[in-house]
């Protein structure tokens, strides 16, 4: 079956497929033959049986599904594999794995790993020991022979590592190895590079008991690399190499990251067909160049395609230099203030330490800056001068300031892009014809071209050269009448450049012009830095930590435990598990350590000539799969799919509902169904966040509230009761409260409602302590409850006997915070509150209503002015107002009075009215019992 | 289990012939009641007992003014009355006969003495020759135009046996008014279809006569046991596990089929009969006789 990647375990099995035809012929037939009649009225009939008959006889798909089923459970036992992959032979007296760990190998590692574990896995069923040794490991490490288990588990510890392979040292390891191994078969899988000694290193691996190799391949070196990252004036330059053999152009994209490894900057670098170079400018501004941390090629997941980036490539030092003292009471007249301003932003700027030109230029000198500004300095002292001019020689940037030290100091050829003419022009003063010059358009030849001219810009005095031949060359930036103000000229390596002004605003107003930061920006950007500069001094004479290594993946990571610190030295230094590539040193200065140096390039590596035989195997992922599991899976599956078509056509789903006891089935569920949404709104009563809908029902109108005491008989009257002085309120007064509230007084929100009534029953079980509690936190908030014991004649005889509703209300009130109590005296608001009422009978008369005894209630002479402040929170009466204003829907009222008196019931609702107008209005009403006092003082 | 119902060969026309002879000699003649005028009228050999154009003396009537008829002045020389001279209408009737020739139609069961196909066409026959002999004149959609002849049911006979091959639903918007059909068939079409088919007719004010041929069989339906039904005109195949068990389903549903058609004829003052094959093809031509001479029974609802 080479047409189709599946191989079968018990390929006779699959004959039983012969059976399909007879399973088939089985099924269409089981039936039985039904009598066949002619029957014009087919189609009344075809209407009754559409519902009601099963077919004569399994539908054809039914059929192919269990045949489909047979077939399936058929070539599930012949055992077939899905990407059968031959067997590597490992035959020998033991199989001798050499694996290169290196970062070549790291793209593609899970491959390897792959690989070398079905070798080992041909191995252990050959039964022969495993040597495995990897070409990036230390060289002591061990390398077998092992058992199949223990291969697998150091093959599955083994990592690439982010530095070249040693192959001459392990092939000799493992062919010394080999001396008591006859017959051994040698797996190498290398990662296809080639290195130094190769052909050695096989020829000795090789020469003693191979018996056979098997040489892994990678279908092809696709191995992109970083060889280059330069600072540049304009741009970062990048160099990257590929592996040769790739015909076709390529693209990769380089991204550059700053040391918190975000993205900063990316170029695209295209190699041309057949040319394994490529080279790409990061075009950045300069802030951000200096800023790159690393440089890394997108989806090169290798240490090669990474590169990091150490000080020399980062931002310019600029040494400052001048010589006039420094006057801290005047900034703005130091020399070097704007300067200092200017370039502060994208240079690290260093200051000597001595103002004595002959410490402070060895020891700028000695920070190998890129670049150093002499502000006005005039003559300089031998000695330093020529580390000056040597170090000017060698690519320094000297940037020097005119000034009256300068005028003064006559000509120096060596470090002075110019001959000057001693002393100085003035332009534009109280004695001068002339004005100030302007600054034109910078020559098109400077460094300056592109910079927009500074029209601002005025002098009015400086320095002026000599004219020379070459003057014009050497001229950066002019005045308006051509003489030169900035001039600049390549000295060896290094340059020169002259502004023919002071640093400071005194011959010029360039200084505090912005084309000041451009220009000194962009001479910065022309130089370069001088070295690295170490600011360990002692470290840098021994050896530099490591600080952050390039793992194999190209991630920077933080040091390995087998990193040593790195001894710069000269030449290249070499890549090793000791010293692997990243960043050495510490936060203050980095020396970066990488992988591949400027002059590499990817060689393939060519197999050797081998005498023994050779199997050669492709890196790839196992993908044998057993499909055996899957079949049966298959099968049990279509297996229910046949039982549930076989319910289907039995009308097994589509009758059901119709039969009786289904019905009740269904009626139980949804009445389940209705209990549970039931159930639901129960749980929503509990529920007293804002937003809730009843809430807002109960807070948008006032209503009264009654406590549903859990007897109806109670309940309904409480409810009737209070619908009728609803219906007394809004026809008498203002108030149109909205329906009345039943509230459980252990769940419900009590605070949206201004009093509650309490009918007291004893029959109803006591509430709860947590539900008195809720009812004493509502009356300290405000609320009002009033307590009715109706029990006015049913009390006995005597001032001890108590109703059993007295006793209830006892046992209620004994839970809660009760303030002192009296009858309603006879100057209390409710008095007055709507109507004037002596007393306030309900469906009984006699008994008093008692309220909060306010405070002065002892003191019976100064009872007139009594403190208004706070409602009472309870109210407690035994007259039974519910009864008396209980009506029915008609509005006609439910119980008699006692006595009966029609008069009776009308003061009951008066008295309602009263108490609601109290709870509303509070002491509003207060005034009023004043009223007369008041008039008398105010002399009526 | 032998089976209950088959479909039999198609009935010799000859042989039908006879016995539709046989079945119209038992019915007298067929005066078809003509009360409707059309507009070209052709001279029947019977009277209608109407007033009308024709030879015979009927009344007559006093004349009153605007009275386009002629004077009958020897009536009215004989007192101070003037008459008119009313005649006997004799005209011919036009009758359309059609039985069913599809292929539901020959089924027979062994409770039936003929097949359907075979009653349905006795009856047209019969009805051909009655009418034939009462001098009306005949038809067969699709197949004859109306013609008048002592032979009438020799003709159609004749034609029907040469005829390649009929339509299994006649056009019938040919058909005028004041027309009657006589069209025998099983109906076993849904009623729409069937309603659908003959709308054309009622449009038209023809006035129908149905007669629905049933095997006993159809009605009862004995089946019993797995059976595989197979429909004669389609093809189509049924299988019923338990036959019996769809009986009173089915019959529910035949019957709630003729009922529905028959409430339609009343609607449209036609006449619907149902002749089962069991029985003899008489009683149908009885009833359908006394339907197309009773006068007022249907005619009056038609006109409503």
């Amino acid at each position: 079956m080479s047409w189709l990647p599946l191989s079968f375990g018990a390929p006779m099995v699959l004959w039983g497929l012969l059976a399909l035809p007879v399973i088939w012929w089985l099924l269409r037939l089981t039936p039985p033959r039904p009598q066949t009649e002619v029957f014009p009225p087919l189609r009344i009939l075809a209407r009754v049986l559409r519902r009601e008959e099963t077919p004569q006889q399994s539908p054809w798909w039914l059929t192919l599904l269990r045949l489909l089923m047979a077939a399936l459970i058929v070539a599930a036992l012949a055992e077939p594999v899905f990407n059968p992959r031959e067997k590597l032979p490992a035959e020998g007296a033991a199989l001798a794995l050499v694996i290169d760990n290196d970062w070549a190998s790291a793209a593609d590692w899970g491959k390897r790993v792959a690989t070398a574990e079905r070798l080992i896995a041909d191995a252990n069923s050959n039964g022969v020991p495993v040597l495995i040794a990897f070409t990036a490991e230390k060289p002591n490490a061990e390398i077998g022979p092992f058992d199949a288990a223990a291969a697998l588990n150091r093959l599955r510890a083994a990592k690439p590592r982010p530095i070249p392979t040693d192959r001459p040292a392990v092939y000799a390891r493992v062919a010394s190895a080999l001396e008591s191994l006859p017959g051994t078969s040698v797996a190498v899988l290398a990662d296809g590079l080639a290195a130094q000694g190769d052909e050695a290193a096989f020829n000795t691996l090789l020469s003693k008991n191979a018996a056979r190799v098997v040489w892994a391949v990678s279908d092809r070196l696709s191995l992109t690399g970083l060889t280059g990252a330069d600072n540049q004036v304009d741009g970062f330059a990048l160099t990257a190499i590929r592996a040769p053999g790739d015909p076709a152009p390529a693209q990769v994209t380089a991204g550059a990251f700053d040391d918190k490894g975000r993205r900063i900057a990316d170029a695209t670098l295209t190699f041309a067909p057949g040319i394994t170079t490529a080279t790409a400018t990061m075009a950045v501004p300069f802030e951000l160049r200096n800023d790159f941390a690393y440089i890394a090629l997108d989806g090169e997941r290798q240490a090669g395609a990474v590169r990091v980036l150490d000080e020399s490539s980062k931002r310019r030092r600029v040494g400052l230099l001048s010589q006039a003292e420094a006057d801290q009471a005047q900034p703005l007249l130091s020399p070097l203030y704007y300067i200092r301003r200017a370039l502060q932003p994208f240079a690290d700027l260093v200051e000597p330490s001595s103002v004595d030109l002959a410490d402070a230029i060895p020891q700028l000198l000695d920070q190998k800056p890129a670049m150093i500004v002499m502000a006005d300095v005039g003559t300089i002292p031998e000695q330093a001068r020529e580390r000056l001019v040597d170090w000017v020689d060698k690519g320094g940037t000297l940037v020097r300031f005119a000034g009256s030290r300068l005028a003064a100091a006559g000509n120096d050829d060596d470090l002075l892009p110019v001959r000057l003419r001693t002393g100085e022009r003035s332009l534009g003063g109280a004695l001068s014809w002339t004005a100030p010059q302007p600054v034109t358009e910078f020559p098109k030849t400077g460094p300056f071209a592109d910079l927009a001219p500074p029209t601002e810009v005025t002098v009015t005095r400086q320095v002026l050269a000599e004219p020379t031949p070459d003057i014009v060359e050497r001229t950066w930036a002019t005045l308006a009448d051509g003489t030169p103000l900035v001039t600049g000229m390549k000295k060896d390596k290094g340059t020169l450049v002259l502004f023919h002004v002071t640093p400071e605003a005194t011959w010029s107003n360039l200084p505090i012009s912005g084309s000041f930061v451009e220009m000194l920006r962009r001479i910065v950007q022309l130089s370069r830095n001088q070295g690295a500069a170490v600011a360990n001094a002692e470290a840098a004479a021994t050896s530099l930590a490591p600080y952050r290594m390039i793992a194999a993946d190209g991630t920077l990571v933080p040091p390995t435990p087998d990193a040593r610190p790195l001894v710069p030295g000269a030449g290249p230094l070499p890549v090793t598990l000791e010293n692997p590539p990243g960043l050495y040193g510490s936060e203050t200065g980095v020396f970066a350590h990488n992988l591949l140096g400027g002059d590499s390039a990817f060689t393939p590596l060519a197999r050797p000539e081998i005498t023994v035989p050779v199997t050669t195997v492709q890196y790839a992922f196992d993908e044998q799969r057993n499909l055996k599991g899957p079949l049966v899976t298959a099968t049990l599956v279509l297996m229910v799919l046949d039982t549930l078509a076989v319910f289907w056509m039995g009308g097994l789903l589509s009758r059901r509902p119709r039969r009786p006891g289904a019905a009740a089935t269904a009626a139980v569920l949804l009445i389940a169904l209705g209990a549970l949404i039931g159930h639901a709104d129960v749980a929503r009563a509990d529920d007293a966040k804002p937003g809730d809908t009843e809430a807002i029902g109960d807070i948008s109108k006032t209503r009264i509230a009654y406590v549903l005491t859990g007897e109806p008989g109670v309940d309904s009257i409480s409810r009737a009761g209070l619908e009728g002085l609803t219906r007394f309120l809004i026809e008498k007064t203002a108030l149109e409260p909205g329906a009345p509230a039943g509230v459980d007084i252990s769940k419900d929100e009590l605070s949206f409602y201004p009093l509650i009534y309490w009918p007291i029953d004893p029959a109803a079980p006591m509430p709860s302590e947590a539900a008195i509690a809720r009812i004493d936190a509502y009356m300290q908030q405000g609320g009002t409850v009033l307590f009715d014991t109706r029990d006015q004649f049913a009390n006995g005889i005597g001032a001890d006997s108590t109703s059993p509703a007295t006793e209830r209300l006892r046992d209620i009130l004994g839970n809660l915070n009760v303030p002192p109590l009296e009858p309603v005296p006879s100057d209390h608001v409710l008095t007055k509150s709507f109507y004037i009422l002596p007393e306030f009978p309900g469906r009984f008369a006699g008994s008093p209503l008692w309220v909060e005894a306010s405070l002065e209630a002892s003191n019976t002479e100064h009872r007139p002015v009594r403190t208004g402040d706070g409602v009472s929170p309870i109210m407690i009466t035994a007259n039974d107002f519910a009864g008396a204003w209980a009506v029915d829907e008609n509005g006609d009222p439910l119980l008699p009075t006692v006595p009966s008196d029609p008069m009776q019931r009308i003061y009951a609702l008066r008295a309602g009215v009263n108490i609601m107008m109290y709870m509303l209005t509070g002491n509003y009403k207060s005034d009023q019992v004043h009223v007369p006092v008041l008039l008398e003082r105010l002399g009526q | 289990m032998a089976r209950i119902g088959e479909a039999q060969a198609p009935t010799a026309t000859r042989d039908a012939l006879a016995r539709g002879r046989l079945r119209a000699s038992l019915v007298p003649d067929l005066l078809v009641e003509a009360r409707r005028i059309v507009n070209t009228v052709i001279a029947g050999w019977h009277g209608r007992r109407k007033r009308g154009i024709g030879e015979n003396f009927w009344q007559f009537r006093p004349y009153v003014e605007g009275d386009s008829s002629r004077i009958d002045w020897r009536r009215s020389a004989r007192d101070d009355h003037t008459y008119v001279r009313d005649r006997e209408w004799e005209a011919a009737h036009t009758v359309w006969l059609w039985a069913d020739p599809s292929p539901s139609m020959l089924y027979k069961s062994t409770g039936a003495s003929v097949s359907k196909e075979s009653r349905a066409l006795v009856m047209a026959l019969a009805m051909a020759e009655l009418l034939s002999r009462s001098g009306e004149r005949i038809a067969w959609p699709g197949l004859t135009d109306p013609f008048t002849a002592r032979n009438g049911a020799e003709r159609i006979a004749a034609q029907l046996m040469h005829a390649a091959d009929l339509p299994a639903k006649p056009d019938l918007s040919g058909i005028r008014r004041f027309c009657d059909i006589v069209i025998v068939s099983d109906f076993l079409d849904p009623v729409e279809d069937t309603i659908a088919w003959l709308d054309v007719l009622a449009r038209h004010g023809v006035r129908a006569h149905l007669i629905e041929v049933a095997d006993p069989a159809e009605e009862s339906f004995p089946y019993a046991g797995r059976t595989e039904f197979t429909d004669p005109e389609t093809g189509d195949k049924l299988t019923a596990g338990r036959a019996e068990m769809l009986g009173e389903e089915y019959r529910l549903l035949y019957a709630a089929r003729r009922q529905e058609l028959a409430a339609w004829c009343k609607r449209l003052g036609w006449s619907f009969t149902v002749n089962h094959t069991d029985r003899l093809a008489s009683e149908a031509l009885v009833r359908i006789h006394m339907a197309m001479t009773a006068e007022g029974a249907f005619a009056g609802r038609a006109r409503a």
